[in-house]
């Protein structure tokens, strides 16, 4: 069962049941706990094998045990997502811990991000259970309908859930060139039916100063 | 509509119907409705917005008319654009607290880099003061600041990193604990930190009626361009000395802030 303790700290307890979580995030328990590193982000050989290629490394550690632990991640706001056999998209920096009955997994973004300076795969969580993701400030949550599109600057964009696609819109040009720009030079554009997480501070990305 | 619900006991999920207009949604992000209005904005701090919002350079050909009434600093024009359409704009700047103020045909001078953005109705000009913009009018603007912003009445000494800006009172000058500071004991104390320096022998001295906003930490945020003024004599900043020159004295090294003068002139030499 994950809590919020304040905004920084991710109160988790247990009865026997396990949380994946990010490699030393802990900060303290109470109880008997056991930490088991995770290679490859307890996706098995396939998966390790991906996460190298891809970018996305993930150290992982399993923490089980009865009792509780807390975690925290450099002072970052921890922001908590709860799934219903959907899906998540994040960051694997930005993810902080999963129930252990999340599957995890790797998927191709395209351009959106390369225009993160993320790189073109991003992290999925999928299943029933809950997850905890970290943002530079505490992340506003936008809600995607049918009806409003949403665009983001790639650089506050954190997660997202749902049934949502993603296109990547550039406001280049011949202006951008003469250093006129509008600034927000790339966009990515959400449509469909679900949730976006977007933290109130820009990321540098390669875009940030067009 | 929606088989997203809000997670349980999460955080509130916002659409452009629950998104306040021209408010905080929450202390680090400012939502901006536009109807069909404009808003300046210092490039890059828009983070997310729903419906059709056009970015704009300043240099914009468009924007000529709109440019010539209310922005008057054009040499920083590529630090700012102006976004037009409508819909609902997210703002926010590095997850600093950001705040929206009223203005009613007056004036506030503040520190170019936590100025985030403004209405149209206001002017912006280049202070006298350098590295500070003043805007002049009626109308909202957004600035930033590093922690919760407070307001103080003149007569008040403030902390030079502590000054986000002031409104209404044109007497912002330096102030010296000379007392303190005079003399070769209080140089060498300046300089080496041996005898108790407490660092807070340099303030900004304001008097008057007026309002003087500080924000809450001493850790200031990054300089903002507030582009160059006129290499005339006389302009401060733009003099035939080099940014903070002030004249014959000015030269060697960069002061040391609470730096009275060199040890030199205090043994007379």
């Amino acid at each position: 069962m994950f809590r919020l303790q304040g905004s920084k700290v991710l109160a988790v307890d247990m009865t026997g049941d396990a949380v994946k979580a990010k490699n030393g995030s802990m900060v303290a328990y109470d109880g008997q706990m056991t930490f088991k590193k995770l290679s490859g982000g307890g996706e098995g050989l396939r998966g390790m094998v991906t996460r190298r290629l891809t970018g996305e490394q993930m150290t992982v550690m399993e923490v089980k045990g009865h009792g509780t632990c807390w975690f925290a991640d450099r002072a970052s706001e921890i922001n908590l997502v709860s799934l219903q056999g959907d899906k998540l998209y994040v960051e694997a920096g930005n993810l902080l811990a999963t129930d252990a009955g999340l599957r995890t997994g790797t998927t191709f973004t395209g351009l959106r991000g390369a225009s993160q300076g993320n790189g073109l795969f991003t992290t999925t969580v999928e299943g029933h259970g809950q997850a905890a993701i970290v943002s530079d400030g505490p992340a506003v949550v936008l809600r995607v309908g049918p009806q409003y599109p949403l665009i983001v600057d790639p650089g506050a964009y954190v997660a997202h859930q749902g049934n949502v696609r993603q296109s990547f819109q550039s406001g280049v040009t011949f202006r951008t060139l003469l250093g006129e720009g509008g600034g927000e030079a790339f966009q990515i554009r959400f449509e469909g039916d679900g949730l976006v997480y977007v933290q109130p501070s820009e990321r540098n990305t390669i875009a940030g100063d067009l | 509509m929606s088989t997203y619900a809000s997670p349980g006991a999460g955080p509130a999920v916002h659409d452009p119907m629950t998104l306040p207009a021209d408010d905080n949604v929450n202390k680090y992000t400012f939502c901006v409705e536009l109807k069909g209005g404009q808003w300046f904005l210092q490039k890059g701090k828009m983070i997310a917005y729903y419906g059709t919002i056009e970015f704009n350079g300043i240099g914009h050909g468009r924007l000529d008319r709109l440019v010539r009434t209310s922005f008057h600093s054009p040499l920083h024009a590529s630090d700012w654009v102006v976004a037009g359409g409508s819909g609902k704009m997210l703002l926010a700047d590095r997850a600093f607290d950001v705040n929206s103020y009223d203005l009613d045909d007056g004036n506030l001078t503040i520190r170019a880099g936590n100025l985030l953005a403004f209405q149209p109705s206001l002017a912006l000009k280049q202070s006298i003061v350098p590295g500070f913009l003043t805007l002049i009018g009626t109308g909202k603007f957004v600035a930033a600041s590093n922690g919760p912003v407070v307001f103080m009445e003149p007569p008040i000494r403030v902390d030079p990193q502590a000054l986000v800006g002031w409104a209404d009172c044109p007497s912002p000058c330096h102030h010296y604990d000379h007392g303190y500071m005079t003399g070769v004991l209080g140089g060498l104390r300046a300089m080496t930190g041996l005898g108790g320096v407490s660092g807070e022998e340099h303030q900004f001295e304001f008097v008057g009626a007026g309002t003087v906003l500080l924000q809450s930490t001493e850790t200031l945020m990054a300089e903002g361009a507030t582009g160059v003024v006129p290499p005339e004599p006389g302009v401060p900043g733009g003099g035939g000395t080099g940014p903070g020159g002030h004249g014959p004295q000015s030269s060697g090294t960069p002061r040391l802030p609470g730096q009275l003068g060199d040890l030199q002139r205090r043994f007379g030499l």
